[in-house]
């Protein structure tokens, strides 16, 4: 008897390893319950991320654009939700649970686009290449199908407290075409005087480094998406130079993530802050700051003549999750919105300083008008300016976990190792890590 | 000498029991404060305690929700979790053999299965589910992938129970068990009736830990619940920490709520739990 | 016929295990092989293939698993033993039973654990905050979050101040089993209270001893939960732990890496097996 049972475990055993790892989902469940609402209208999901900025932009699409087919239902989840559901559904072969349409950020989508070919629709259809910024379709694009309809632009800028510069001896036109090492220095003064960081950095989030790389068009991986170019990258053995400087001499101020840095701006404990322009919402969060900001460029590269003050980071698109019931309506609604509206450009504009890809977003009003946030700086066109100097790079598949690896050499640099050294093994272990 | 030591003792339960209190003080009175006062760290009671916990219930997290279904899950969980453990430790014990002896250590190795091993295969397992169908009914509604079914199972079957009340039968009379039978009693009946009754402490013991590791369980939950409206409490919280601009006076309010249904349960079985705990170290 | 099947399958016990070890079978062992399975393949989720021991090779030069590793290590070197010795003193102290507010301390001591792990990480969040009230109270400047050597130290006070208590109530009913005659001997023949922990106390615990190390060493080697939530593994892979590094591999980034994160799981499952069987060789006995 007691075989029997051994017997009994032993078959359960083999039968569920076997019918499950076995048919190594091929097939593909098409669809959720999401419309099985009682009311019969049925849902668009969106998931985005930043209460102040993408919630908004969809709030305001909307109110643009409604169908009497179904209902619009946009939910808050952080960036790195987002990602997990995407991959442990997506993974699976499975749909259940996730949204219609979702927003990913331009680094990562070429890893799902080549990850999961099938699981999202094609566009083509609705996005209109030559209506937007043409470095979007370096991301959203595989073999000729256009995957997503391109969002905000994510050309950098260096906010700052118009204040707290002024009181260590730095005008406006001191932050005008100057160098990092110059940047630095003035962080060093700003410190001195004033006791306020410069900014704040999250010792994992090498953002700045991006920024400082792209500026002069280049990538951890080269143009094919895949070589990596960590050796021998002046760009970024600069930029990587410049960061490990900021947190050695102390003139930053360290944050634990994403949070920490929105509180250091928002408490007024650092002059500035060196971001892409979706930024800008967060900084005008801070009404009572109103008045005190103003945006320059970024600094740039010393001693390099692919240098320029444009760059980006971050930076997203609307992208569609094939095979759910809602598909034809989420394209419907991001056709009828984020692909053609110039009108919700221009809201979205005014509303959370969208500095949108659409290129006729740039003649519309807002564009042209002066910020009061801001000291009266006509931000919108001063970014749109940057934004067409922004160098082309491709992202490859890998910019996170490449960069997770990067941010341990960081804090050898830190420590005092050699920078060419370092970059020569990081070279080696990314190698390594995006091998399979 | 031993004044000194008397006073030493004290002194060192005093600073160990002000610093295990003191995280609790600080939640409840991170309650009525606002962001800018938590992390900068001000000792105050502030007045915002009613507008926090209004956020947190108005919040689009949908916090009530999130109770609902960490209450379901969570009770669920310890329903089954107790009626299939008792009843293996007390088969294991009571029915001894040296095949079924064999059978309970390699039970025990599965107590050695590291949960992150098993959650992608078990994820990869449950979305097979998602895609049966019987006749209209899509099982992925109940039993598929993010349904709260599958947040359920994994928790009811576990080695550690199973040992638990094994442990705890070693105690328990057998005379009485074949007193029973001459009775002409069944198995099941002496189960139901002779043996549960006087376990009390054990499923004391059991019911805290149970709901207590299910209530607060969050890799799995995280892993295997995708839409927004399925999600449980501690990912909620987890959510907030890490939203974009959180509102730690509302989080404070969340983590207070979470924390009240465990507390209660505890001091309620307080006593029955150390009784069960006892009985699970003797044998 | 009927019958005698009736007789073989009701009422020998295998009724009652059944049920539970179908479960048990089908929701550990089963998902345990197909990781195994997985840990020698590789390629997109959809379309694995075989790869085998390329994983394993992998790890040997992967700079982060060998972080993730040492890091979990540490934890594990460094707090199991804290948190148990203090766990041990404080049971003994507690033990007394003319020590005043008694119940209360020990209520207070357990009290921690019924946080759930997620709330409690929140907390110490707030609390090391660099401007926040572990600071000002120290008066230091500390970078609790951000310094890669005080966040793994923030990491081990947090896991120590949750589950301290949790070990306590092991070792408070173990010695409740102990006859108070042999402490009583002991006073009689003078030994100290000191003497009494190492010679009567420690010995007579063995065995819960070693249950709670296992116990303590496999929720250490699985460490999650707090180390996503304090720091996220920050800064730059500092914190971070095995199983950690595993959901990374598998879902936060843009490629997830199945096959590689299931083959080190199963370095998980080795330490696991291999720790325990060390543990009860000390200890001895079973």
């Amino acid at each position: 008897m007691k075989k029997r049972l051994l017997g009994l475990l032993l078959a359960v055993m083999v039968v569920f390893t076997f019918s499950f790892t076995a048919c190594g989902g091929s097939d593909k469940s098409s669809d959720s319950d999401s419309d099985s609402k009682d009311s019969g209208k049925k849902t668009v999901n969106v998931w985005a991320w930043d209460e102040t900025f993408n919630i908004k932009a969809v709030e305001e699409a909307k109110k643009v654009y409604s169908s009497d087919d179904y209902d619009v239902k946009v939910v808050t989840m952080s960036q790195d939700d987002i990602v997990q559901k995407l991959n442990t559904s997506l993974a699976s072969g499975s749909t259940d649970g996730l949204p219609e349409i979702v927003l990913i950020e331009d680094y990562r989508i070429q890893g799902y686009l080549t990850s999961y070919p099938d699981a999202f629709a094609d566009l083509s259809s609705i996005v209109d290449e030559d209506a937007f910024s043409p470095y979007k379709f370096a991301v959203n694009k595989v073999d000729d199908k256009i995957y997503g309809v391109p969002f905000d632009s994510g050309v950098t800028g260096f906010f700052y407290r118009t204040d707290y510069l002024g009181d260590a001896g730095y005008d406006d036109a001191a932050l005008q075409d100057i160098t990092w090492d110059e940047f630095l220095e003035i962080g060093k003064a700003v410190k001195e005087k004033t006791g306020h960081a410069l900014f704040s950095l999250n010792p994992s989030d090498l953002g700045l480094v991006r920024a400082i790389m792209q500026s002069a068009g280049t990538w951890y991986n080269a143009e094919d998406g895949e070589t990596i170019t960590i050796d021998n990258n002046p760009a970024l053995a600069y930029g990587i130079n410049i960061y490990a400087q900021f947190l050695k001499d102390g003139i930053v101020e360290q944050v634990a993530d994403w949070d920490g840095g929105v509180n250091a701006v928002q408490s007024g404990s650092v002059a500035g802050s060196p971001q892409g322009c979706w930024y800008s919402s967060t900084i005008t969060g801070a009404d009572d700051q109103s008045g005190k900001w103003r945006i320059a460029p970024l600094p740039k590269i010393a001693n390099d003549a692919k240098a320029t003050h444009s760059s980006s980071i971050g930076g997203a698109g609307w992208y569609v999750i094939k095979g759910l019931p809602g598909e034809e309506n989420a394209i419907d609604f991001l056709d009828n919105t984020f692909a053609s509206s110039t009108d919700l450009m221009a809201t979205l504009a005014t509303e959370i300083g969208l500095v949108s890809t659409m290129k006729a977003a740039a003649d519309t009003a807002p564009y042209q008008e002066a910020n009061e946030f801001y000291s009266g700086q006509k931000v919108l066109e001063d970014f749109s300016k940057l934004s067409t100097g922004v160098p082309e790079v491709n992202y490859g598949q890998n910019t996170y976990v490449i960069e997770s690896v990067m941010a341990e050499y960081v804090q050898q640099i830190i420590d005092g190792k050699d920078v060419d050294k370092v970059l020569k093994e990081a070279q080696k272990q990314v190698e390594a890590q995006v091998a399979n | 000498m031993n004044k000194l030591s008397n006073a030493i003792k004290y002194v060192v339960l005093s600073i160990a029991a002000f610093v295990s209190i003191f995280p609790f003080l600080w939640m409840i009175m991170g309650t009525t404060n606002e962001t800018r006062d938590i992390v900068s760290g001000k000792i105050k009671i502030g007045g915002k305690f009613l507008i926090n916990m209004k956020t947190l219930f108005e919040n689009d997290l949908d916090f009530p929700k999130a109770l609902v279904n960490s209450a379901v899950i969570a009770v669920l969980t310890t329903v089954f979790a107790l009626l299939l453990s008792s009843m293996a430790g007390y088969g294991f014990e009571i029915f001894k053999s040296k095949g079924r002896e064999r059978i309970f250590n390699v039970m025990l190795l599965s107590m050695m299965v590291p949960f992150a091993a098993m959650m992608i295969p078990l994820y990869r397992m449950f979305t097979k589910l998602n895609q049966i169908q019987i006749g209209s009914v899509k099982l992925s509604t109940y039993f598929g992938i993010n349904s709260l079914f599958v947040v359920i199972v994994p928790s009811v079957a576990t080695a550690f129970l199973i040992f638990l009340f094994r442990q705890n039968i070693k105690a328990f009379p057998k005379d009485l068990v074949e007193a029973a039978r001459i009775d002409g009693l069944g198995e099941w009946e002496i189960f139901a009736r002779i043996y549960m009754p006087t376990a009390k402490n054990t499923y004391a013991a059991a019911a805290i830990i149970t709901f207590m590791s299910s209530w607060n369980n969050y890799l799995w939950p995280l892993v295997a619940l995708q839409s927004p409206e399925k999600r449980t409490v501690p990912l909620i919280l987890s959510a907030m920490g890490a939203s974009y601009t959180p509102d730690y006076g509302m989080m404070m309010c969340g983590i207070v709520i979470a924390t009240l249904p465990i507390a209660l349960i505890f001091f309620i079985l307080q006593k029955q739990f150390v009784a069960g705990m006892m009985g699970s170290v003797k044998g | 016929m009927r019958k005698t099947k009736k007789r073989v399958w009701i009422g020998t016990g295998n009724d009652f295990i059944t049920l539970p070890l179908i479960l048990i079978t089908i929701l550990v062992f089963v998902p345990m092989i197909m990781a195994l399975i997985t840990a020698f393949q590789s390629g997109p989720p959809l379309n694995m293939k075989f790869n085998g021991f390329g994983n394993f090779a992998r790890m040997l030069t992967d700079s982060t698993f060998k972080k993730a590793f040492g890091n979990t290590f540490l934890y594990l070197i460094v707090q199991v033993p804290i948190m148990l010795f203090l766990a041990l003193v404080f049971s003994s102290m507690l033990n007394d039973t003319k020590l005043k507010f008694r119940g209360f301390f020990r209520t207070a001591l357990f009290l921690p654990c019924i946080t759930s792990l997620v709330s409690y990480s929140l907390i110490m969040k707030t609390l090391f905050a660099d401007a926040g009230l572990i600071n000002q109270i120290l008066g230091t400047q500390i970078h609790w979050l951000t310094d890669p050597v005080f966040a793994k130290i923030l990491i081990i006070i947090a896991i120590t101040w949750r589950w301290t208590g949790y070990n306590m109530i092991f070792y408070i009913a173990g010695m409740q089993n102990i006859s108070p005659d042999i402490y009583e001997a002991a006073d009689i023949d003078g030994a100290t209270k000191t003497q009494q922990l190492f010679k009567i106390t420690i010995p007579n615990l063995k065995p819960i001893i070693l249950f709670t190390t296992i116990t303590s060493t496999i929720g250490t080697l699985q460490l999650f939960d707090e180390v996503k939530n304090i720091t996220n593994g920050g800064p730059a892979n500092s914190t971070i732990t095995l199983s950690h590094y595993i959901y990374n591999l598998s879902f936060n980034f843009g490629k997830p890496n199945f096959g590689y994160a299931a083959a080190v799981s199963f370095v998980i499952v080795i330490c696991i097996v291999v720790l325990s069987l060390i543990q009860n060789k000390v200890v001895g006995n079973e």
